[in-house]
């Protein structure tokens, strides 16, 4: 830029010589340089103007563009099919028993709604329907319909004889869509299992079932496929079997004024959930709505054989002893040393009677000495341990096909020390589920293969990583047997079924540190037949208390242990176990007389 | 060129400014503001009521303020843009303290008579602020580093106020208003190419740390990033709006399905029908035809604008013109992208179509201030 001087000399000089003022040449100068700067000040903003017009193009273009390419997207999504009424499918899958026995299936139903422009007397309507349906308000009803609304719900579900009760009212205005609604037939039988459904996108001609929890929610996307052709999804569960099981837990829980119990029915070689039950429990086809306050597990939606961790007590000594026959570290017949109280650090660990000096490691199990175990447990140190109980899938969620399985995960010590073994040894310290425990008294019945537990039937028996050899499965189940035989669980010998078990009695913890002295988790994790073990049982009751005697009994020897045996008296023959013993004689003329 | 080297003389003056008013721009809005009227009066199922009425006796009293700010010579409005400005931001402030919390978020002062939304006025005084401050400041001074900084406090004290209340969308519209005026008073280009870049940095970097320690987000936030990019991954939670406005779009098809014959929004699957996403509405009954028309009818408001603010040698004239302009476009540019899923649901109202008060009337005002502009801009030479 050549800026122009604003007082060229020549200028004023020649000026001045004739005499005019030379400020007027610089006024000259000023006006015209100021005059240039302005001009150039306007040609840049005009410039920057444009720049923004065409910004302002461009995104005009991209929304138009935009808008034609939805425009012409003919892919209507999902909601849409309802709003123009396209069928969504609904038919969902059935869901049977392991002998084809229906758990879920599908009911054809009608749901109500409006179209108020449509109708002729509002009023009588209003009026009538309320007749029908008592839940619903007339007035209510009235204000709905003489309001601005072209559409309304009245009813989602409504049963063949409301709706031609309706259908007499004879108004063109109320109409009738088909659908589907879940129905469980059984009830409560199974409950947890099944989990429930819920409606999902509502349309005028159906609706769509959404899976809410258990199995429902985790085959939701099978059980909606329909490419599957509504093969039915087949689960391990035997619905009589369930039956019984859960009669007798019902029961049980009453006379022993538990809070809850829980139960598991598995096979020990395919892993298969043959009954699994939780009390309290609920009806699927009425789901109640979740606690919005208190521990989740207050409610009857808790599922407490799969999402409740509870410290198991004593059944957790056969893993301890299991493993130590497995190490080579003791033999059945080895003298330990129960003298006590065992103190370690300020804690002290105690026997429930005092057993003597020594006992041997049969009989440690058998009359259940805590530090006999704490004992074998220092032998077989935290490292050995902890993988062996890994191994047996205690330390980590199970596999099971319910949808809240994956996430249940077992509560570990923060460190395991020496102290954490010795507890973790008789089951303190360590919280698993009851599911947890079944799968791992499976591996022990079983010979030794590690079993994942499942609910899906007909995949055949497990062929897990080996744990433990056959001999020591063999000399485990025997001591086990003996703990029945002579033991804390002498209750649980049911006749003609040999049943081998260990009970576990575990104060429950208090939430504020500590212990309850009077509250106990009491379980009995059984196998039978014990020579050839087909199925592991697991009861747990919550807090039991058998108040016949002179003071209350807790111990799982006067509580879980009889629910069990029950269980297992019922359930053995559904199961097509042969008995042992012939049957007495008389006892088929009583059958007949029955 | 500033107000004290008007001609004064050359200025048209009385009732006579009414013939130099800018008519086509009247025409416009008028027309974009009767779309509105037809939407409410669909949406809701065919009646005046309760929307269709009030938005048009809305419409009304702020034509009536349009002509009366539009009377008054634009050199009034220029030396009052101070004193405006400090009001509004005492209002922001005044809000934060003394607001009603309306649909979760603290926006109104209530005055007894009207109800007050203080951010919508502070979008047309920063303009005014922002225009007057150039018009004063030397064009040789503009790009000087303390000369950018004042307008950047005036754009940004007012962004955080509203911001904090908390109001997304109205504070991106002040920044990227302002941002427009002060591209316009011809800032060198270096400083927008850093801002920019170093918005995009942030962007590269919120998405590069994700799941790193030092994440600069929280969970939730990216996952709001998440349905945003993937509305169809959660379509019945925070993806609702965005999924059934664009299915509503999808089947409006080319020319809709008929006035009144919308099923989503008949059929009360939209949220906001009547407010942030009526432009669902108007796609799903008049397809992409009406939809295009729309935007037309706003390109061709903005085009008159531009064009106004080209022919007017007063600086504060044609910034003002520009800079409103500019607020009005980002208006319906976010409320649009935002209903076609380009954009975040931000909250921001389609101008002079979307039911409510406070928005028409500032609006309308603003387009005062233009046809003000326009009228005593000056003439001759």
């Amino acid at each position: 830029m050549i800026r122009t001087p604003l007082r060229p000399l020549a200028r004023i000089l020649d000026a001045r010589a004739r005499g005019e003022n030379p400020e007027a040449i610089e006024r000259e100068n000023l006006r015209l340089r100021h005059e240039q700067m302005r001009d150039r000040a306007r040609a840049r903003a005009e410039g920057r103007l444009l720049i923004l017009g065409f910004l302002f193009l461009c995104a005009f273009t991209a929304v138009g563009g935009r808008m034609a390419v939805l425009a012409a997207s003919d892919e209507p999504g999902e909601p849409r099919a309802i709003a123009s009424g396209a069928a969504i499918v609904a038919q969902r899958a059935d869901i049977t028993d392991r002998r084809g026995r229906i758990l879920a299936t599908n009911l054809a139903t009608h749901s109500l709604y409006a179209q108020p422009p449509l109708m002729i007397d509002k009023a009588r309507a209003a009026r009538e329907l309320a007749e029908i349906f008592p839940d619903l308000d007339r007035d209510r009803l009235l204000r709905q319909f003489t309001g601005k609304r072209k559409f309304l719900w009245i009813k989602r579900q409504i049963s063949p004889e409301q709706m031609q009760q309706v259908h007499d009212i004879g108004d063109p205005g109320l109409l009738f869509g088909p659908r589907e609604m879940r129905l469980y037939p059984n009830g409560k039988l199974a409950a947890h299992v099944l989990g429930g459904t819920r409606f999902g996108q509502e349309g005028v001609h159906s609706a769509e079932v959404v899976g809410v929890a258990g199995v429902e929610k985790a085959f939701d996307e099978y059980l909606r496929d329909p490419a599957n052709g509504a093969a039915p999804l087949r689960l391990s569960l035997d619905l009589t079997v369930q039956a019984a099981a859960r009669r007798v837990l019902a029961g049980g829980m009453t006379l022993l004024n538990a809070k809850g119990a829980a139960a598991v029915l598995m096979d020990v070689h395919t892993g298969e959930v043959i009954s699994l039950i939780s009390l309290p429990d609920f009806d699927p086809n009425d789901r109640p709505a979740p606690l919005n306050m208190g521990h989740p597990s207050d409610s009857p939606l808790f599922n407490r054989a799969v999402q409740g961790v509870y410290e198991l007590g004593s059944t957790f000594k056969t893993f301890a002893i299991a493993q130590a026959l497995e190490l080579g570290l003791v033999e059945p017949d080895t003298m330990i040393d129960t003298e006590g109280p065992l103190r370690w650090g300020k804690y002290s660990i105690n026997d429930f009677h005092d057993y003597g000096d020594k006992l041997s490691v049969t009989d440690v199990i058998v009359e259940s000495s805590n530090i006999g175990t704490a004992h074998i447990a220092q032998k077989i140190g935290a490292e050995r341990q902890r993988d062996f109980l890994g191994r047996l899938g205690l330390l980590k969620p199970t596999g099971l096909e319910m949808v809240e399985a994956p996430g249940i995960e077992p509560l570990l010590p923060a460190k395991w020390s020496e102290l954490s073994t010795m507890t973790i040894s008789y089951g303190h310290g360590l919280s698993v589920s009851p599911l947890h425990l079944a799968a791992a008294y499976a591996t022990i019945a079983n010979g030794g293969r590690r079993i994942e537990p499942t609910l899906l039937a007909g995949n055949g028996v497990q062929q897990g990583e080996r744990v433990i050899s056959e001999t020591v499965s063999a000399k485990v189940r025997k001591m086990l047997r003996q703990v029945v035989v002579r033991g804390t669980a002498s209750m649980a010998d049911v006749e003609g079924y040999a049943v081998a078990g260990k009970t576990g009695s575990a104060d429950k913890p208090k939430p504020t540190g500590g212990y309850y002295k009077d509250r106990v988790i009491s379980t009995f994790a059984s196998m039978f037949p014990a020579d050839d073990p087909r199925y592991v049982l697991v009861v747990t009751l919550d807090e039991p208390e058998d108040r016949t005697g002179s003071e209350p009994r807790r111990t799982a020897g006067w509580t879980a242990v009889p629910v069990a045996a029950e269980i297992i008296r019922r359930v053995a023959p559904l199961l097509g176990l042969r008995p042992a013993i012939e049957p007495a004689p008389g006892f088929g003329v009583t059958l007949a007389g029955n | 060129m500033s107000y004290l080297e008007y001609r004064v003389k050359t200025v048209p003056s009385g009732l006579r400014k009414v013939l130099y008013l800018n008519w086509a721009l009247v025409l416009l809005v008028t027309a974009v503001a009767c779309v509105g009227f037809l939407m409410l009066y669909s949406v809701a199922g065919g009646s005046f009521q309760p929307w269709a009425e009030p938005q048009m006796k809305r419409f009304l009293a702020g034509m009536v303020v349009m002509f009366t700010v539009a009377m008054v010579p634009i050199w009034f409005w220029r030396n009052v843009a101070g004193v405006a400005f400090a009001i509004s931001i005492l209002l922001l402030v005044a809000v934060d303290f003394f607001g009603d919390v309306g649909m979760g978020a603290q926006r109104w002062i209530d005055l007894g008579v009207i109800r007050l939304q203080p951010s919508e006025m502070t979008k047309i005084t920063l303009v005014m602020i922002l225009a007057a401050y150039y018009d004063w400041l030397p064009a040789n001074r503009v790009s000087h580093p303390l000369f950018v900084a004042i307008p950047l406090v005036l754009i940004l004290l007012p962004s955080a106020l509203v911001l904090k209340q908390p109001d997304l969308g109205t504070a991106l519209l002040l920044v990227f208003g302002g941002a427009a005026v002060m591209f316009a008073a011809g800032v060198h280009w270096l400083y927008f190419a850093v801002v920019i870049a170093m918005g995009a940095g942030l962007v590269i970097a919120v998405f590069v740390t994700r799941g790193t320690p030092w994440q600069l987000l929280q969970d939730y936030q990216y996952r709001r990033i998440d349905i945003f990019l993937d509305p169809a991954s959660d379509p019945l939670g925070a993806g609702y709006h965005i999924t059934q406005s664009k299915i509503a779009l999808g089947s409006g098809g080319w020319a809709g399905q008929g006035f009144m014959q919308g099923t989503q929004s008949q059929l009360n699957f939209l949220p906001e029908k009547h407010t942030d996403f009526i432009f669902t509405t108007l796609a799903e009954e008049f397809g992409f035809i009406g939809g295009m028309s729309l935007l037309l009818l706003y390109g061709l408001i903005l085009a008159f604008c531009i064009a106004s603010a080209l022919q007017n040698r007063d600086r504060f004239s044609s910034l003002l013109t520009l800079g409103i302009a500019m607020t009005f476009f980002l208006f319906f540019a976010l409320n649009m992208s935002m209903v076609m899923g380009m954009a975040p649901v931000v909250g921001v109202p389609l101008p002079l179509v979307s039911y409510g008060g406070s928005a028409m009337m500032v609006l309308l005002g603003a387009f005062g201030l233009i046809q003000s502009a326009h009228v005593h801009r000056p003439r001759g030479r």
